[in-house]
């Protein structure tokens, strides 16, 4: 064997590997590789050739390739990013050619040698190249280049959705019908893959791009917009637009399909979240939109179990009921409307009523603290026009009033999932809730009589109001309610609206009798069964002499009529039209007895003293004279010195009010006692118990005064009372002073 | 001024003129009705004995047929007369 000297083999080495002098390009023929191999096989040098060759590549990535293609990236600002990254990719590419051949050479040198060390673990040293250039690059990455990466991406995204901007103009470059950036992009991207750095290096910044690209998307595709489904149609966006661009981006890569799977699957659970998540935050919107927002509720609905957000959906909701309903701000008639849109959409949601029941139980919690809940649905429930508890009326299902209906889950609402939309009616759970709305609402109180009572006390205000008003509206309704909550109990209202109906009848009778004398006033009467009425608020009136020997003509008309039976006329009740005529206008109103008094008074003796008039009318001057300010205000008196009423013939332009029917003052007194004055006068029955027993025992807890009434006083009565009643009750009694509250006890003043 | 009254709605109760509230024998109000009948008034009158006492028509017929042997008053034992007043 020739012996070769080692400093020819250096030669040699160097011609097919002239990195080892630092410098390119190899050029040598097949010949003078082949020999040199030979040579470095005769001396076993081949691993300490692949060693230096390695370390040179190694060297030159670290020291040179690298830091020049991150420069780039802090290039000037005004050089756009998208060319920042393609001269970047240029010339890493460049670079990464070279170093290719150098690992071709290296590797025919193994192959002639037979020698096969791996090299960072790879049997392919092409890979080992790849490894090296990442791990270097990665190495010298800083957080900062990846908004490079983003913008490139970003810039040639919009270049891509250019259908959506109906611009023809280039984001890129500006020019019209540009061809040429897709291009630059397109093999840019081949680039990348060729070194396989198309992941790892734009992964992060494609995906977080991409998020953002989305939520941009479904944020302006609906916002606010509760009556179409979107879900379909961004599925189809998300293929046409996103998906079809990766594809392109990845087109000429091999782990391409796994790739595009991999964020297909990311990004349609992303869309899912973020779609549901805005949906979810409008949530409240769209509740009280219903049923217009029915779109936007199926589109929750069918996402939901494609997401984990249930738990957020709870929150959020409840946060959103409690900020924007359930406070002092809103009123209760709004908060029953939106409590029954709750109803209605969260049924929807979730047809196992599970999500219903978390939700509104602090909305039940609310409405039983109001008083006037009772009132509202009485009087929704009533109201002209389209209405949603009038509608649940009319549906006429009967009252459930089972208490426990809404306690008694003992499912557990955080494992709750919404029905699949296309569950079979088999499926509906075994447990049916009470879904029906008034059920609902009823049970918040969990009292039939309550409610009803509400609605006689509404229905003795109205008939009273306006004698006139649609009794064959009114019975037919009262027929829907007693097909809900039963005969027996609505049998008082049955009895007013018949006393309506016979008054009318009666005094048509009454005036026809040639004995009755028609004077002056034209007169009506409504004659009512007061056992069958609510208790009439009791006031005090001394009506003009004119009226009374009209009332007196009317009641011996009744006392003809109707053997045995007269009449005891509440003055103070009724509703009197009047029509003041003025030397400039002419008044035409709807008042109370009382105020039409005063001005007949007026009528007669243009002024009055405040005693004379209270005396005369029998009412005390305090009320008296809230009841003249009615007149003040509409500028027909004026109190000319303390305490003395003059009647003001000329108005001046200033004071003048409109001239409409005003009954302000007289609509808004109900003429009933309200519930609270007959409970009030029912406890003070118990007032005397009350006090004995802290003459006795000195100081007493609200808890022990409820026992022992409940013990002695109430035994065998049918009275109930609960706690919060006798609070407010022994409440008042502090305010009067006859009680003392204090450490939690009770006890008598001294 | 002129003031005219065009139409005066006034709310009056009704009542029977009796010595008492409550009929003697059902214990109801007499402005009420027995506790056969729904309505009062017409469709529950009240009658008056000689006696001057005076009940439901309907009670009063129901205990006088309870009575078969002496048709007396529930209130004051007489022999029950219905005064035609
Ligand atoms: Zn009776
Ligand atoms: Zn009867
Ligand atoms: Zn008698």
């Amino acid at each position: 064997m020739q012996e070769v000297d080692v400093q020819d083999a250096w030669i040699f080495i160097n011609k097919i590997f002239p990195i080892l002098n630092s410098s390119y390009p190899t050029v040598y023929t097949k010949e003078e590789f082949y020999k040199a191999a030979k040579i470095i096989k005769e001396l076993n040098l081949t691993c300490f050739v692949q060693d230096m060759v390695i370390l040179k590549i190694e060297t030159s990535l670290r020291k040179s390739i690298i830091p020049k293609f991150w420069s780039h990236f802090k290039s000037p600002e005004n050089i756009k990013p998208f060319y920042k990254f393609l001269k970047a990719i240029d010339s890493l590419y460049e670079d990464y050619s070279k170093l290719l051949e150098v690992i071709n050479a290296l590797d025919m040198l193994r192959n002639i040698n037979n020698f096969d060390k791996p090299i960072m673990g790879e049997m392919n040293i092409k890979n080992s190249l790849k490894l090296m250039l990442k791990s270097t690059m990665f190495s010298q990455h800083h957080t900062s280049y990846d908004k490079v990466i983003s913008y490139f991406y970003e810039e040639a995204l919009l270049l891509e959705d250019m259908d959506s901007f109906s611009s023809k103009q280039c984001p890129i470059c500006s020019l019209l019908d540009c061809s040429n950036c897709e291009t630059l992009f397109l093999k840019a991207n081949g680039k990348l893959i060729e070194m396989s750095l198309l992941g790892p290096l734009t992964d992060q910044a494609l995906t977080d791009l991409i998020y953002y690209y989305i939520n941009m998307h479904i944020q302006k595709t609906c916002k606010d917009n509760f009556d179409t489904s979107y879900i379909e149609s961004f599925e189809k966006w998300l293929d046409r637009v996103i998906i079809t661009w990766l594809k392109k981006i990845y087109c000429h890569s091999e782990v391409s399909d796994r790739s595009i799977a991999d964020f297909d699957k990311k990004l349609r659970n992303y869309l899912y979240n973020t779609y549901t998540k805005i949906r979810i935050n409008q949530l409240f919107n769209i509740i009280i939109e219903y049923p217009d927002s029915l779109a936007a509720l199926e589109d929750i609905k069918i996402c939901l179990p494609k997401t984990d957000l249930k738990q957020y959906l709870i929150k959020k909701l409840q946060q959103a009921v409690e900020t924007r309903l359930l406070h002092l701000g809103v009123s209760t008639s709004d908060v029953l409307t939106a409590y029954v849109a709750a109803i209605r959409s969260l049924r929807f949601l979730d047809p196992s009523g599970l999500l219903l029941e978390v939700i509104t139980q602090p909305i039940h919690q609310y409405l039983r603290s109001r008083e006037d809940t009772v009132r509202c649905v009485v009087s929704s429930l009533t109201e002209e026009g389209p209405n949603d508890l009038a509608e649940e009326l009319v549906r006429g299902e009967t009252v459930l009033c089972d208490e426990n209906t809404i306690q008694d889950s003992d499912e557990n609402w955080e494992t709750w999932t919404p029905e699949s939309s296309d569950h079979q009616p088999s499926k509906i759970p075994a447990t049916k809730r009470s879904s029906d709305i008034i059920s609902m609402l009823v049970n918040v109180y969990g009292s039939k009589e309550l409610f009803v009572n509400e609605y006689r006390t509404l229905l003795a205000d109205r008939l009273l109001c306006q004698y006139s008003c649609d009794t064959e509206k009114e019975i037919r309704y009262l027929e829907l309610l007693k097909l809900r909550f039963g005969d027996s109990q609505l049998h008082y209202c049955e009895v007013m609206l018949k006393d309506i109906v016979d008054s009318k009848r009666i005094n048509q009778h009454i005036k026809q009798d040639p004995n009755y004398k028609n004077q002056e006033i034209p007169i009506s009467t409504m004659i009512v069964s007061a056992q069958f009425w609510p208790p009439f608020k009791e006031e005090k009136l001394e009506l003009h002499p004119k009226l009374l020997t009209q009332f007196e003509s009317f009641t011996k008309g009744f006392e003809t009529l109707k053997g045995s039976r007269t009449l005891c006329w509440k003055n103070h009740l009724g509703i009197v039209d009047l029509e003041i005529e003025l030397s400039s206008r002419t008044l035409s109103l709807s008042v109370s007895p009382v105020h039409a008094t005063i001005m007949m008074h007026f009528q007669d003796s243009n002024r009055w003293t405040l005693n004379d008039l209270s005396k005369t009318m029998q009412v005390p001057p305090t009320v008296l004279r809230r009841k003249i300010g009615f007149w003040q205000s509409h500028g027909l008196l004026v109190e000319n010195e303390q305490d003395i009423f003059l009647l003001k013939e000329e108005t001046s332009e200033d004071n003048i009010v409109q001239d409409n029917i005003i009954i302000e003052d007289y609509e808004s007194e109900s003429a009933m006692a309200s519930a609270q004055d007959q409970r009030d006068e029912e406890l003070q029955t118990f007032w005397s118990y009350i006090v004995g027993m802290l003459m006795n025992l000195d100081t007493l807890s609200l808890e022990r005064i409820h026992q022992m009434l409940k013990m002695f006083a109430l035994q065998g009565s049918s009275v109930e009372y609960n706690i919060h009643e006798l609070k407010i009750f022994l409440d008042k009694k502090v305010r009067e002073h006859q009680l003392i509250h204090s450490n939690g006890l009770y006890k008598l003043p001294k | 001024m002129k003031l005219t009254i065009k139409n005066w709605t006034g709310v009056a109760t009704w009542k029977w003129v009796a010595n008492d509230d409550n009929c003697g024998i059902c214990r109801m109000a007499f402005d009420g009705c027995c506790p056969d009948c729904k309505l009062p008034g017409d469709d529950c009158p009240l009658v008056w004995g000689q006696c001057s006492h005076c009940f439901h028509m309907h009670c009063i017929v129901k205990w006088l047929q309870s009575q078969p042997v002496n048709q007396q008053c529930p209130m004051c034992r007489q022999e029950w007369k219905f005064n035609n007043k």
